[in-house]
Parts: structure tokens; C-alpha cells; sequence
């Protein structure tokens, strides 16, 4: 079959790959419908997660057709809608019973390089390196699905195609961010980042009740998507002071929640983003944590920050001085996504929530370096690349 | 190799490095008389009554305990060597127990790359015994 490989930095190709089996009796293979770019591939394309091999078939975002399932899969049938979440889940050990999904202890088939990393491994990922358990990603024409009962969901059928791919993980990542930030009615939320989980994040903070929600960005096409499809407020941090807008927004008093999805890889305009670049190109520091420390800096006393957006290791110039006497709470997490699918998909056939304007550029797989590139540069007014397999 | 690549190696080659130092630290591949232990979200009565043979099979050579883990978070299934066994081997053990008593079944990696380079090959040299090291 067909599939987009990792071949080196900065080099994805479409390769012949041997077809996916049925490897444990809870696998299914799914045939490929929907696959979209995401901006944490930017982090393995850049060589920035460096536990890639030539070969590996990227992509974690996607939904398709069940065409084949394995002896001990009792929900799925071959012919069935489903989304796949990106983080593979066993659904029985104690972080799944305890819906802290993406820390599955049961799926990341290396546990010992995060472990050594970060101390404990979280679960595993279609196609994000072999540190988070080198499956294959969904880039292809067929994926193999572990323990599909649970990282399968059903989709259901006043819900379209394009609508339900963006639950898989960009959907779920945002309304993860909202939900265990702590977003209450008459909060002002502020979201750095207006990509496609910067928008759900902002839209689930509107659904939560948020009275005000402003999103960070430098891109006015992305600002104004945002601002167009959710009626956001937005501030582009090129033209304007964010923490001046801020305080303008808030009475002077910071957002009560400030939700940061950029992560590892943040631009600024100002000195810190080159001595950020300096020090992450002399392996000084991993990643360029830009957005969090504006998070900080800029949330009311008493707040809550919380962290979307990849990273991977150590930082530098983190404000841990703000953090303790302003008293906020600072959480993160990867998407648990199967906490929050099914309902996303609920709101979606309701009406009340919108997914499918994020994908700005449909293409087939074979012009999947194209989709990066546009996707990687911001060409185009580019927000996602979607690839039909 | 350009730069960038050039860079990625030296990150591969630290990591190797990392863990190849904290394997020294603990002598995994020794006996090292220190408790390897994983929980499980299971009651102590269920994994007693369902230890895979994959642990067991040690016999006198591994001692094993079985505890109730605090704040109701299963089971702590704990292995000591007391033989030649590697530690790299019960970790192995102790993983795979786990996941057959909570999930049914060890899930298996995906086939790898035909054509992993240089850099791939050199990944390949710590993923193949990821398994079973670790912070167990």
C-alpha cells in the first residue's frame, strides 16, 4: 500500500509499505477515509524528536472504514464508521478507569526511553516516533488499530466525514484543555495560539460558558477564522502588546484561565525568541516554551494556566517565581481524548460545535509533501492539510 | 550530513549514552537483590489466581510477593531475583503480567522500516531493549 513516510529531516515521501495484519486478537484494520496534518508533526519533521527511523509512516489524526477485526474486538464490525483517537488505550488499567486516557499504561511497547526522559511512559501513539511506541501512523491507505474496542469510536450518522476527523485529537485536545483548566461560567479565557487546537480550545471555552475569549496568533488569516467561524476576540502579538490587551480585557485583573496550545517550537517577536533559538540550537535548552511563560506572566493572581501545546524535555527562563506567589494552578496533559469524543461528536451533529472549516487544503496522499509544506510554512492560508488516502 | 543531521545524531547518540549510564548505575543485567515491582489494577486475589507462566517460570530463582496497593489501586506484583535472572528479563515479565491481567493481551509493536538508516539502526539498538528497561 501506500503511505507517507519519514525518510530524514525535513523529508516526508510517499513509499511502498508492506500492508498492516491483524497483529493481537483486540486489532482492527481500518481503511484510511481521513487524515489530517498536525502541528506536533512539525516536531518530528524538524528532527526535534529524535526517535524516528527512515521509513516510519507518520500521522495520528484520522478516521476511516473498519474493513477487518481481530477475534477479540466486540464493538466494531467491518463496515463501521469510526474516528480514531490518537493515543492508543488499553481501557482497563487504573488511568483509563480513571479517564487519564493518555497515560495508558498498557500501549507504549518502549516504556524505557520515557521513562529514563520524564520519569514514567504515557501511552502510546499512531505515528509519533518510537519514544511513544513506534506504531505506524495513519498517513496510508490501511492502519492497524490496537485494542480497537477502546480507541475506536463509533461515528455517528448525522455527522460527515471531515466533521468527525477533527475529534480525533485537535477537537479533543482543545475541550481537554478548557474542561481540566477549570474554565467556569464568566471566566475570561485567554488562548495562545490560534491553530486548529488553539480554535477548539476557544470554542470549548465559549461552550463551558466563558464570558470573554481572546486568542493569541501572528497570523491574521488564522486570527480571522476564529474570529469569523466562533466570534472570538483576537489579539495578533506582531501588531499589538498581549499582556496590554490583556489587562485592557480583563479591568486589569488577567484572564482566569489561560490555555497555551503552541508548544516546543513558539515564535515571538521579541529577544527572548533569539535567545531561545540560541540556546535550543546549542542543545542548551529542547524546547522554546514562549507561550507558557506569556501564560504565566500574563494570568490574574489565583488562575489557572494550562498546557496543550508538545514538549519534550527541559526549558530555560521558566517564570517558576510568578507561578508560586501569584498562586495559579499550572496543569498539562496529551489529549485524553476518549474522555471526550463521543460527546464532541454529540455536539457536532447538534449544531454546537463546528470542526470542518479547519480543513483548508483537501488532497490525495500522494501530494502529502505538498500538504506539509504549505502546512509548515503557513502558505496559502493554510490551517490543516487533510489527505484522502 | 547537513547540520541539523548532524545535530540529531549527537541527540540519538546522548540518549544511548543516557540510558547506557543509568543501566550502569542499576546493573540490570546482574542480580541485583533490589524488589522490581509493577501495579496492578486487578484485586490481589485475581492476579494470584492468574500469574502467567511468563513469570513463574523461574521457579525458586525469582521470588515473588503479592500486596494490595494503597488507595485502591489494584495490586503490587513484586519480583525479586535471587538467581542469575536479569533484571532486564523480570521487568519484561513483570510488564507483559500486567498487561495480560488488566488488558488480556501484550500489544505488539508495528513491523518496523524497511530502511531505517543509520540513525534508524542506531534508535533500533535502544528500542530493542525498551521493553524491558526502564524505571521498574
Amino acid at each position: 500500500m501506500k503511505a507517507l513516510c519519514w525518510e530524514g529531516i525535513n523529508d516526508v515521501r510517499v513509499q511502498d509499505v508492506p500492508d498492516p495484519e491483524l497483529l493481537n486478537d483486540q486489532d482492527l484494520i481500518l481503511k484510511v477515509g481521513l487524515s489530517t496534518v498536525c502541528g506536533s508533526d512539525l516536531h518530528l519533521l524538524t528532527g526535534h524528536i529524535p526517535f524516528m527511523q527512515a521509513g516510519d509512516v507518520i500521522g495520528h489524526e484520522f478516521m476511516g472504514e473498519v474493513v477487518e477485526v481481530g477475534a477479540g474486538v466486540t464493538k466494531h464490525r467491518p463496515g463501521d464508521r469510526v474516528v480514531v483517537c490518537s493515543f492508543i488505550v488499553c481501557g482497563r488499567c487504573w488511568y483509563c478507569r480513571n479517564e487519564l486516557y493518555s497515560l495508558c499504561d498498557n500501549t507504549n511497547t518502549n516504556p524505557a526511553i520515557t521513562q529514563h526522559l520524564w520519569g514514567s511512559d504515557p501511552g502510546g501513539i499512531f505515528g509519533y516516533s518510537h519514544a511513544m511506541g513506534g506504531f505506524r501512523g495513519s498517513h496510508a491507505e490501511y492502519v492497524r488499530v490496537p485494542f480497537a474496542d477502546h480507541t475506536a469510536i463509533p461515528v455517528p450518522e448525522a455527522v460527515d466525514d471531515m466533521s468527525a476527523l477533527f475529534t480525533s485529537d485537535s477537537a479533543a485536545t482543545g475541550w481537554m484543555g478548557a474542561d481540566l483548566g477549570g474554565v467556569k461560567p464568566g471566566d475570561v479565557v485567554a488562548v495562545w495560539g490560534a491553530g486548529a487546537v488553539g480554535q477548539m480550545a476557544a470554542r470549548a471555552a465559549q461552550l463551558l460558558g466563558a464570558e470573554r475569549v481572546l486568542v493569541v496568533d501572528r497570523f491574521d488569516y488564522r486570527l480571522r477564522q476564529a474570529e469569523s467561524v466562533f466570534g472570538v476576540e483576537t489579539v495578533n502579538y506582531a501588531e499589538t502588546s498581549v499582556g496590554d490587551a490583556l489587562l485592557d480585557a480583563t479591568g486589569g485583573r488577567g484572564p482566569d484561565v489561560c490555555i497555551e496550545a503552541v508548544g516546543c517550537e513558539a515564535h515571538s517577536t521579541g529577544p527572548q525568541y533569539v535567545y531561545d533559538q540560541v540556546k535550543s540550537k546549542l542543545k542548551l535548552e529542547m524546547d522554546r516554551p514562549i507561550a507558557v511563560r506569556e501564560a504565566i506572566y500574563n494570568c490574574r493572581k489565583g488562575g489557572s494556566v494550562f498546557v496543550l501545546g508538545v514538549f519534550t524535555g527541559v526549558v530555560d527562563k521558566f517564570p517558576l517565581g510568578a507561578l508560586m506567589n501569584k498562586g495559579l494552578t499550572v496543569r498539562g496533559a496529551q489529549q485524553h481524548g476518549q474522555r471526550y469524543i463521543p460527546m464532541l461528536l454529540d455536539r457536532i451533529a447538534s449544531g454546537e460545535l463546528r470542526t470542518d472549516h479547519l480543513a483548508t487544503h483537501v488532497m490525495p496522499l500522494s501530494e502529502g509533501a505538498r500538504g506539509y509544506d504549505l502546512f509548515k510554512k503557513k502558505e496559502d492560508d493554510c490551517t490543516r492539510a487533510v489527505f484522502r488516502p | 550530513m547537513n547540520t541539523t543531521g548532524k545535530a540529531l545524531l549527537a541527540a540519538g547518540v546522548a540518549t544511548a549514552v543516557t540510558v547506557a549510564r543509568r543501566r550502569r548505575r542499576t546493573p540490570d543485567d546482574q542480580a541485583t537483590g533490589r524488589w522490581l515491582v509493577v501495579t496492578v489494577y486487578r484485586s490481589p486475589e485475581e492476579v494470584q489466581a492468574s500469574l502467567p507462566q511468563d513469570l513463574t517460570r523461574w521457579g525458586d530463582d525469582v521470588e515473588l510477593r503479592i500486596v494490595p496497593a494503597a488507595g485502591d489501586k489494584g495490586t503490587e506484583l513484586r519480583a525479586k531475583p535471587v538467581g542469575e535472572t536479569s533484571a532486564h528479563d523480570i521487568r519484561l515479565a513483570l510488564r507483559r503480567a500486567k498487561a495480560l491481567l488488566e488488558a488480556g493481551e501484550v500489544v505488539r509493536p508495528d513491523t518496523a522500516p524497511t530502511h531505517p538508516g543509520p540513525l534508524g539502526k542506531a534508535l533500533g539498538l535502544v528500542t530493542n531493549r525498551a521493553a524491558g528497561g526502564g524505571r521498574l
